[in-house]
C-alpha cells in the first residue's frame, strides 16, 4: 500500500518554498504511516488510574474502564521531560551541491532541520538552531513552543551556503555556548579534516551532550559517475579547480571517499556518536524515523 | 627510403589526430562546481604523475598507429648505397650457357630458351644507361655482339636469334673473358649473371681449378663485379650419343679397308630396344645396324669401308635417336692417301748392303718396293745424307728419320724445328757416330729452351762384347696407339729383341706432359720415348736403327715397329681437320696462293668466302664460324677439297647436372649468389638496386600498434 510518506521525495518537496508545509507535510505524511493521529499519545505518557473526583475534566475519564467496573476513574498522565535540542546546520560553500533533479545538500539539510524542528516543537521539546559554515552565523537559543517554530522556519528559509568549511573550530567554539545538556542534531557533509571534526564532537561529548549527526551527501559524491573531460571548481575557494579525465581518477576517489567514511564511522563510534549517512534522494522519513528512535531510546 | 605512393605519406599528419582529439575533449569539458575537492585533490595527487606517463604513452601509440599506416600504405623501399647515390646502373655481363645440353629440357621448352629469355629480361630490367655484354659459353667464351655497349635493344634482337650453341661450356675461361670485359665496362656498379643448367661436365670438381683462377682474377679488379649464378630449367634425362669412332689404321692409303668402331652411349634412363644406326660414306649411306641399348648401357658397332681416291673424304655413324640431335651423329674426316713422303737422313751411309744405317729401315718401311714387288707401299723413302738435309728436302715430308746422325747446322735445326711445330713427324735413331755434346748441349734445347731431342744421352749402356749380358724390351701391355698392336702375341714379341748397346736417357726429375716413354728396356733405361712439340711429335730410340748394336733389325716385328711408328708419326694431320666446335678451320696453301678466296660451306650449305693470309712461308685459310657441328668443306683457290668435320665434346652428352648442394657449394666457393629462378633473382636484383619493400613488416607492426593500444588500455585501467 502506497505510503503518504513515499510522495514526500525529497525531488517533490523541492517544489514547495515553504519550509513550514513541507515540515508539516513530512511529519503528518510520516506518522500518517504509524498511527492514526500524530497528536493521540505522544505528548505525554500514561502514568496512573485515578479515582474521579469532582472537578475533573469529563474527557478524561477513561471510560473503557468505566464499562469494565462501573465506576469513574480518571487516567493520570507525567508530564513528558523536555527535550532539549540544538539542529546544527552546516552552511559551507559544499554544501551547495547538487545533483542532477536532486536538492542541494544545503537544500535537503535544511528542510530535515525544517522537519524536526517541527516535529520537536509538536512535542514540546525546546529547539535551538546554529547555522554556520567557517564561523557560526546564527545562534537561535533552545525554546519551546509553537510560536518559537515561525522564528525557526525564518531562519532556515533564510539560510544560504557559502564560505569555507572549518566544523572543528565551529564547534569548539559552540561547546561554551551550549551549556544545557541536550541533543545535538547536526546536518552536515563532514569535509573536512576527520580527526579534528571528531575532536571537536568529543568535545561535544564531554559537554555531556547527546549527538546525531546526519552526514548529508550527494549521490554524484558516492559513486563519482562523470565520465568527460570536466573542470571541478571548488564551492568553497574561489579559483580553485581540478581539470580531470574522471574516470581515470574514479577508482582513486572512490578510494579516498571509502577512507573518509571509515575514519568518521570509527571516530563517531569511538565516542557514541550516532552517524547517520543521508543521501539527498533519499525520502527524509527514513531520518525522522532514526531522530524518533533516538528520542524513544533517551526514555 | 623511398616511397611508391609517395603522396599517402600525407597521411603522417593524421598522427596528429590523437593530440587534436586529446585537446579538442580537454576543450570541451564540462564545469561541475564540486564541494568533495579534498577527495580529488587526494587522488589527483596520488596518481597525476602516473597517469601522465600512462597517457604518453597511450598517446604515442595512439600518434603511431596512423602514422604507420600511412608509412605501409605509401610502400616504402629501403635502398642501398647504389641508390642513395642516385645511381642503379649497372655494368652487365651475362654469360650465357649455350652448349648444346641447353638444347634439353625437362618441360616443353628447351633450357636454352628459357635461358634466352632470363637473359632477355635481365637486360630489360637493368637500370638505364646501363651498359651490357653477352658472352656464349660453349666452345670458349666468344661475345653476342663484338662491341660492348649501351644498346641493350639490339643485344635483345640478337638474344631472339640466338639458338644453343653446340660446344661444351668453358666456365674458367668464359669467367675469365667476362673479368676482363667487365674490366673495360664503364658504370661502377658491376655485375656477371652465369646463365646456365649447372651441367657436371662443365661444373665439376675437375673444372674447379678453371673456376677459382677466373674468381682470382674477379676479385683482384679495381671494382670486383658481383657474381650471380642463375640456375636455368631441369635438364632431359634422354639421350643417346655415339660417343666415339675407333678406326683400325692410323694412316689410310687408297684400297685398303678401314674398319671404323663406333661407341653408342645411352646417358638416359629410357631403353632402346631397336635402335638404327646408320654409316655414311661420303654422304652417302653404305651400311647400317640395328642394335638394342639399354638405359646407361654401352654398345660399339662396327663398319668396314675403303677408299678408292686419294684426297679427303668423310665418314659420318648416325644414331637415329632422342631429340637433342647434336650428338647422334658423329662423324670424322678421313684423309686418304697415296703415298706417306718419309725422308731417311742416314748419318753413316755405307756402300755396302744393309751396312749403311737406313738399310733396315728402308727396306722395313718400302718393303714391296725392295721386293720389287706387285702391291704398292704406302710409304715412299727417300734416304739422303746429313749434308743434303735442308728446309727443301724436308717439304711435303710427313716424316723424316735421323740415322745416326753426327750433328747438324743450325740452318738444318732451325729447318727442322718448324718441320715438326708444324706437324711433321721426328724418328731419331743415335748411334756410334751421334756427338753426345752436340745432343745434349744444342738438340736437346739451349738456355732452358726445349729442344727437338726429348731426352738428354747420359751415356752408352750395355757393353759390345759377344758374351756380355744383353738387354731386352720389356715385355708389357702397351697402351700407346704405336705399340698397341704388339699386344696381339701374333704380331711378334718385343722381348725377342737383344739390344748389346744403347743410350742411356735422362729422363727429367718433374714429369713432363709431353713426355711419353713407349717402352722401357730392361736395364730399366727407356727404351722409346714421344715428345710433343708444337703441333708435331719427336719419338727417340734408345739404340740403333741397323744391327751394330742389337740383333733388332732382324726381327720379325721390326717391320710392323717400324711401319707403325712411321705411321703414327705421319699420321697428325696438321692442320687438324676433325675439330670441336667453335674451334678455328685451317689449311695451308703455298705462299703464292695468299690473297686468293678459299669457299667454306657449312652443315646448313651457307658458303663462306675466307681470303688466304700469308703466315711463314705458307698462305692460310682460316674459318672461324664452325659453330655448329657437322661437315666443313674447303675448296681451296688451287681446285682442293678439304673437308673439315666439327664435333661437339661428347662430355656433354652426360646431361647430369650438379645436385642442389653441390650449386650451393660450388656458388659459394666461388663467392656468388646462387638463384634458382629468374624471378629470384629480379627479386634479390630489385632488392639491391632499387632497395627492399617493407610495407609487410610495417604492416604487422601496426597490427602491433592496435593490439598494444588494446592491451595498454584495459592494463591501465585495471591498474586505475
Amino acid at each position: 500500500m502506497a505510503h503518504v510518506s513515499d510522495f514526500l521525495a525529497p525531488a517533490e518537496l523541492q517544489k514547495i518554498s515553504n519550509l513550514q508545509v513541507v515540515a508539516r507535510l513530512v511529519v503528518e505524511g510520516f506518522f500518517s504511516g504509524l498511527h492514526k493521529s500524530p497528536h493521540k499519545g505522544f505528548s505525554v505518557e500514561f502514568a496512573q488510574h485515578r479515582q474521579y473526583v469532582q472537578g475533573d475534566e469529563i474527557r478524561r475519564l477513561d471510560w473503557k474502564v468505566f464499562g469494565k467496573t462501573d465506576r469513574f476513574y480518571i487516567r493520570e498522565f507525567d508530564e513528558e521531560t523536555n527535550l532539549r535540542a540544538t539542529l546544527l546546520l552546516d552552511l559551507s560553500g559544499s554544501m551547495d551541491y547538487a545533483g542532477d533533479g536532486h536538492p542541494s545538500k544545503q537544500q535537503y539539510a535544511t528542510r530535515l532541520a525544517a522537519a524536526l524542528a517541527y516535529l520537536m516543537l509538536q512535542q514540546r521539546d525546546s529547539v535551538g538552531l546554529v547555522t554556520f559554515d567557517s564561523m557560526v552565523r546564527r545562534f537561535i537559543p533552545q525554546r519551546s513552543g509553537v510560536g518559537h517554530l515561525r522564528a525557526l522556519m525564518d531562519e532556515l528559509h533564510s539560510a544560504k551556503p557559502g564560505g569555507e568549511t572549518a566544523l572543528a573550530s565551529v564547534f569548539r567554539e559552540l561547546v561554551p555556548r551550549i551549556h544545557r545538556r541536550g541533543l545535538l542534531i547536526i546536518l552536515s557533509d563532514c569535509f573536512g579534516e576527520v580527526k579534528d571534526l571528531v575532536t571537536a564532537l568529543a568535545q561535544f561529548r564531554h559537554a555531556r551532550h547527546e549527538i546525531l549527526l546526519f552526514q548529508i551527501l550527494d549521490r554524484d559524491e558516492l559513486t563519482f559517475p562523470f565520465k568527460r573531460w570536466t573542470k571541478f571548481d571548488s564551492l568553497e575557494v574561489a579559483d580553485q579547480f581540478r581539470l580531470i579525465e574522471p574516470a581515470q581518477f574514479r577508482a582513486a576517489y572512490l578510494d579516498n571517499l571509502k577512507k573518509f567514511q571509515h575514519e568518521l564511522v570509527a571516530g563517531c563510534r569511538r565516542h557514541r556518536i550516532d552517524l547517520v549517512p543521508m543521501v539527498t534522494d533519499q525520502p527524509y522519513a527514513d531520518a525522522l524515523a532514526t531522530y524518533l528512535t533516538k528520542r524513544l531510546s533517551r526514555g | 627510403m623511398t616511397f611508391l605512393n609517395a603522396i599517402l605519406l600525407g597521411g603522417l599528419a593524421a598522427a596528429a589526430l590523437p593530440v587534436l582529439i586529446h585537446l579538442f575533449n580537454k576543450d570541451r569539458f564540462r564545469v561541475v562546481r564540486w564541494g568533495a575537492m579534498h577527495l580529488i585533490n587526494a587522488a589527483f595527487e596520488k596518481n597525476q604523475r602516473r597517469l601522465n606517463l600512462e597517457h604518453l604513452l597511450l598517446l604515442l601509440v595512439r600518434c603511431a598507429i596512423p602514422a604507420v599506416l600511412a608509412l605501409c600504405m605509401a610502400r616504402p623501399v629501403l635502398t642501398g648505397a647504389a641508390r642513395l647515390l642516385g645511381d642503379d646502373k649497372v655494368s652487365l655481363v651475362l654469360l650465357l650457357d649455350n652448349s648444346y645440353s641447353m638444347a634439353s629440357g625437362a618441360g616443353a621448352a628447351a633450357n636454352f630458351t628459357s635461358a634466352r629469355e632470363a637473359a632477355t629480361k635481365i637486360i630489360e630490367g637493368a637500370g638505364r644507361g646501363s651498359d651490357f655484354s653477352v658472352l656464349l659459353m660453349a666452345g670458349g667464351p666468344r661475345p653476342l655482339i663484338e662491341d660492348t655497349g649501351f644498346d641493350g635493344a639490339r643485344l635483345i634482337k640478337e638474344l631472339a636469334k640466338l639458338d644453343a650453341g653446340f660446344g661444351k661450356s668453358q666456365v674458367g675461361e668464359s669467367l675469365e673473358a667476362a673479368a676482363a670485359q667487365v674490366a673495360r665496362m664503364q658504370q661502377q656498379n658491376r655485375e656477371i649473371v652465369v646463365v646456365t643448367d649447372f651441367q657436371k661436365v662443365s661444373w665439376g670438381d675437375d673444372q674447379a681449378a678453371g673456376r677459382s683462377r677466373a674468381i682470382e682474377q674477379l676479385t683482384a679488379l679495381p671494382l670486383p663485379p658481383r657474381l650471380s649464378l642463375l640456375n636455368i630449367g631441369a635438364p632431359g634425362r634422354d639421350n643417346v650419343a655415339v660417343e666415339s669412332l675407333d678406326f683400325s689404321r692410323l694412316i689410310l692409303g687408297t684400297g685398303q679397308a678401314l674398319n671404323v668402331r663406333a661407341t653408342v652411349r645411352n646417358f638416359g634412363e629410357r631403353d632402346y630396344p631397336e635402335l638404327r644406326v646408320y654409316f655414311r660414306v661420303d654422304g652417302r649411306e653404305r651400311s647400317a645396324a640395328q642394335i638394342q641399348l639399354a638405359a646407361g648401357e654401352q654398345r660399339q658397332v662396327l663398319f668396314t669401308t675403303a677408299f678408292d681416291t686419294a684426297g679427303s673424304h668423310f665418314i659420318e655413324v648416325h644414331a637415329d635417336a632422342d631429340a637433342l640431335k647434336a650428338d647422334n651423329a658423329l662423324a670424322a674426316s678421313i684423309p686418304v692417301w697415296n703415298e706417306i713422303p718419309v725422308l731417311l737422313v742416314n748419318g753413316d751411309p755405307s756402300a755396302e748392303p744393309l751396312k749403311g744405317e737406313t738399310d733396315f729401315l728402308e727396306v722395313a718401311l718400302q718393303p714391296f718396293g725392295q721386293a720389287r714387288a706387285e702391291l704398292a707401299d704406302l710409304i715412299k723413302t727417300r734416304v739422303i745424307t746429313t749434308a743434303e738435309m735442308g728446309a727443301a728436302s724436308l717439304a711435303q715430308r710427313r716424316v723424316v728419320v735421323l740415322a745416326n746422325v753426327r750433328q747438324l747446322t743450325d740452318v738444318q735445326l732451325a729447318a727442322l724445328r718448324d718441320f715438326v711445330r708444324d706437324g711433321g713427324g721426328l724418328l731419331i735413331f743415335p748411334g756410334s757416330r751421334a756427338s753426345t755434346d752436340w745432343h745434349n748441349l744444342v738438340f736437346a734445347g739451349r738456355q732452358g729452351e726445349p729442344g727437338l731431342l726429348p731426352l738428354q744421352l747420359v751415356s752408352l749402356g750395355g757393353s759390345p762384347d759377344e758374351n756380355a749380358p744383353r738387354a731386352r724390351i720389356v715385355a708389357e701391355h702397351y697402351a700407346h696407339p704405336a705399340l698397341e698392336l704388339f699386344n696381339d702375341p701374333r704380331n711378334g714379341s718385343l722381348a725377342d729383341a737383344e739390344i748389346k748397346l744403347w743410350y742411356k736417357l735422362r729422363l727429367p726429375r718433374e714429369p713432363d706432359p709431353n713426355l711419353t716413354v713407349l717402352a722401357k728396356l730392361s736395364s730399366g733405361d727407356p727404351f722409346l720415348v714421344e715428345r710433343r712439340m708444337g703441333e708435331g711429335r719427336v719419338m727417340l730410340c734408345a739404340t740403333a736403327c741397323d744391327a751394330d748394336w742389337g740383333n733388332l733389325p732382324v726381327k720379325p716385328f721390326y717391320l710392323p715397329l717400324m711401319q707403325r711408328l712411321v705411321t703414327y708419326l705421319a699420321s697428325t694431320v696438321f692442320p687438324p681437320r676433325n675439330v670441336e666446335v667453335g674451334k678455328t678451320l685451317a689449311a695451308f696453301f703455298p705462299k703464292s696462293e695468299a690473297g686468293r678466296v678459299a669457299v667454306f660451306t657449312d652443315p646448313s650449305g651457307l658458303r663462306h668466302d675466307v681470303a688466304l693470309t700469308a703466315k711463314g712461308s705458307r698462305a692460310v685459310a682460316e674459318f672461324t664460324g664452325a659453330r655448329q657441328p657437322g661437315l666443313y668443306v674447303m675448296n681451296g683457290p688451287d681446285g682442293s677439297t678439304v673437308h673439315f668435320v666439327a664435333s661437339t665434346s661428347r662430355e656433354e652428352s652426360d646431361l647430369k647436372p650438379l645436385t642442389p648442394a653441390e650449386r650451393e657449394s660450388v656458388a659459394k666457393t666461388m663467392g656468388a649468389t646462387l638463384v634458382n629462378s629468374l624471378k629470384e633473382y629480379q627479386e634479390r636484383d630489385h632488392g639491391r638496386r632499387f632497395g627492399r619493400e617493407v610495407w609487410k613488416p610495417l604492416l604487422w607492426a601496426l597490427l602491433a600498434l592496435l593490439l598494444g593500444e588494446l592491451v595498454l588500455q584495459q592494463w591501465f585501467a585495471a591498474r586505475r
